[in-house]
């Protein structure tokens, strides 16, 4: 009876051993060959409250890796565009004057469609949808919504 | 039985009409698409075709028959009848009348409204002011005129890949006379302006790359209004693309000085048709720059040329030092969201500090460098901070690990004691 618990808790105490050294050998081997994952994909963003943007103005976000022009028209609509010129990559800006998206780089000009209306810029602006919820912008990537 | 009799001659009457009206309705489709009337019909028997005739040619796709330019009657298998003056025929126009033989329909804009609602029809007037066409009008007939460029019985819309006046077929059709050296000499014109244009920043783009957005020859030259960019032109022949840097010149304190002196502004350092892809060595005075060609060491420009050409090669190693290190760091398995933000920043500021090096003024051109060269800095120590967290990490884990092996050592020696 007294060997049969010796035995049962040198197995017991065995298995323990063996997973306690699967706990140290495993990040070891993670470490020296890692995993090939990849990097979290940003598909959704909360930029911030409504009344925070005027109208007729614009805000750059990040929205990951990718920089997003947040523009609030005259009538206060809102229109999301990645904020790389599709030239040399420059970041774009909003000309409150002429309601326009201007790369100053070259002189390239986007409607507010991002459509690329004048100057070097071979194709127009990525879009992004915005949503509103609770009275919270929220700005999500075309690939998410479809 | 007669009423039978009647009801069977109806219904072959019917039947007969039927393909009768059928298939002179098809011979007319037929007709209308393949036009095979009785110009083409005659002239196709006796293999009298003009050279060079193409099915695909814009005209006879349209429906335009032979009549359409050279007038006469086209539906009329007498000769004599189709092909006389009386009947309005023409026949083949010598060089000197082929902008109004075109011009008869071109120049129409009623008749070219029904074929594209939106067309030019001022292409024989311009024409008349090129120098083709001032040639032409004194009696020259070794310049292009229509069918030089677009040829005579083959022409394709330029939007048309086959076009002779497609972009990237452009440079080759001018080059058929602008290359030829004996008809150039007549001229007092050199005959490798496209040998040099294909070699040029633009023709690598349009040829080799076959970007239709490079400019080919009638870009800057104009198209039936061809002629070379004067002196006071040129700046807004490349101005009317590169906006920017013909701006910034022409506020600049070089503007006025080159006007007066009749220095052709961009050409004076970029050259005309054989253009390079601008470079930073272009600034430098000790070894290949073009202000030396006006600048010598004593003068202020020589010393503006200087510090613009170190600033931005300062900002350009910069640049390149940031990007490596950004790319390490993200191999490194670490966040490098914010340099990269970062090297955004510095190029576009390297960008803008090379373009506006045209306002010659080393204050703005230093200010719009600095940002990059800031933007730079914040970059690097970003980096610094995540090389130096993936060390303490590693460290760390190092740490950790020699504990845990010395923690299960020591307990495995502590058994080994209980049992012995």
């Amino acid at each position: 009876m007294g060997t049969n618990r010796r035995k049962f808790l040198n197995s017991l105490l065995s298995i323990g051993s063996l997973g306690a050294l699967s706990a140290i050998i495993y990040p070891i081997i993670s470490y020296l060959i890692p995993p090939k994952i990849a990097e979290v994909k940003v598909n959704s963003l909360k930029v911030g409250p409504v009344a925070e943007f005027k109208n007729n103005s614009s805000k750059i976000v990040k929205f990951g890796r990718t920089p997003v022009i947040l523009i609030r028209t005259v009538d206060g609509n809102f229109k999301a565009l990645e904020a790389t010129c599709t030239h040399l990559d420059c970041l774009v800006q909003y000309k409150n004057d002429t309601q326009q998206i201007l790369c100053a780089c070259h002189n390239g000009i986007y409607d507010l469609q991002g459509r690329n209306v004048s100057g070097p810029p071979p194709k127009p602006l990525n879009e992004y949808v915005v949503s509103t919820i609770d009275g919270e912008i929220r700005i999500t990537s075309q690939d998410e919504r479809s | 039985m007669n009423k039978k009799y009647l009801y069977e001659i109806c219904s072959i009457l019917i039947i007969f009409s039927a393909i009768s009206i059928f298939g002179v309705q098809s011979d007319a489709t037929n007709n209308s698409s393949k036009y095979v009337d009785e110009c083409i019909k005659c002239h196709m028997e006796n293999e009298m075709m003009p050279e060079h005739f193409s099915q695909t040619d814009v005209h006879w796709q349209k429906g335009l028959s032979c009549a359409g330019c050279h007038g006469g009657l086209s539906n009329e298998p007498d000769e004599e009848k189709s092909m006389s003056k009386s009947n309005g025929f023409v026949g083949v126009p010598n060089k000197k009348e082929i902008p109004e033989f075109c011009g008869k329909c071109h120049s129409d804009i009623s008749k070219m409204q029904l074929y594209q609602p939106r067309i030019t029809t001022d292409q024989v007037s311009q024409y008349y002011v090129s120098k083709h066409g001032k040639q032409l009008k004194v009696g020259d007939l070794n310049v292009a005129t229509c069918t030089d460029c677009h040829t005579t019985h083959e022409i394709l819309p330029a939007s048309d890949t086959r076009s002779t006046v497609y972009p990237i077929n452009v440079p080759n059709t001018c080059n058929a006379c602008h290359g030829d050296s004996k008809l150039m000499e007549k001229y007092n014109m050199k005959a490798n302006q496209v040998e040099e244009y294909s070699q040029s920043v633009h023709g690598i783009a349009l040829l080799k790359n076959l970007d239709v957005g490079a400019p080919a020859c009638n870009d800057c030259h104009g198209n039936h209004g061809a002629i070379p960019p004067g002196v006071e032109s040129i700046s807004h022949v490349c101005g009317s693309c590169h906006v920017n840097n013909m701006n910034y010149f022409n506020n600049s304190v070089m503007a006025q000085p080159f006007s007066d002196n009749g220095i052709n502004s961009c050409e004076q350092c970029h050259d005309y048709h054989l253009i390079e892809k601008p470079n930073d060595e272009m600034l430098n005075v000790h070894e290949s720059s073009t202000c030396t060609d006006c600048h010598s060491s004593s003068d202020e420009g020589y010393l503006s040329s200087e510090f613009m050409y170190n600033k931005i090669k300062d900002l350009s190693f910069l640049y390149d030092s940031t990007k490596v290190i950004s790319e390490e760091v993200h191999i490194m398995g670490m966040n490098n969201i914010e340099i990269e933000y970062s090297l955004k920043k510095i190029k576009q500021s390297l960008i803008q500090s090379r373009t506006i090096i045209h306002t010659f003024d080393t204050a703005q051109v230093f200010a719009k460098a600095d940002e990059g060269i800031l933007a730079s800095t914040n970059a690097l120590i970003l980096a610094d901070n995540e090389i130096e967290e993936y060390f303490n990490r590693r460290l760390g884990y190092g740490i950790t690990t020699f504990i845990f092996i010395l923690l299960a050592a020591a307990l495995y020696w502590k058994i080994k004691g209980l049992k012995s």
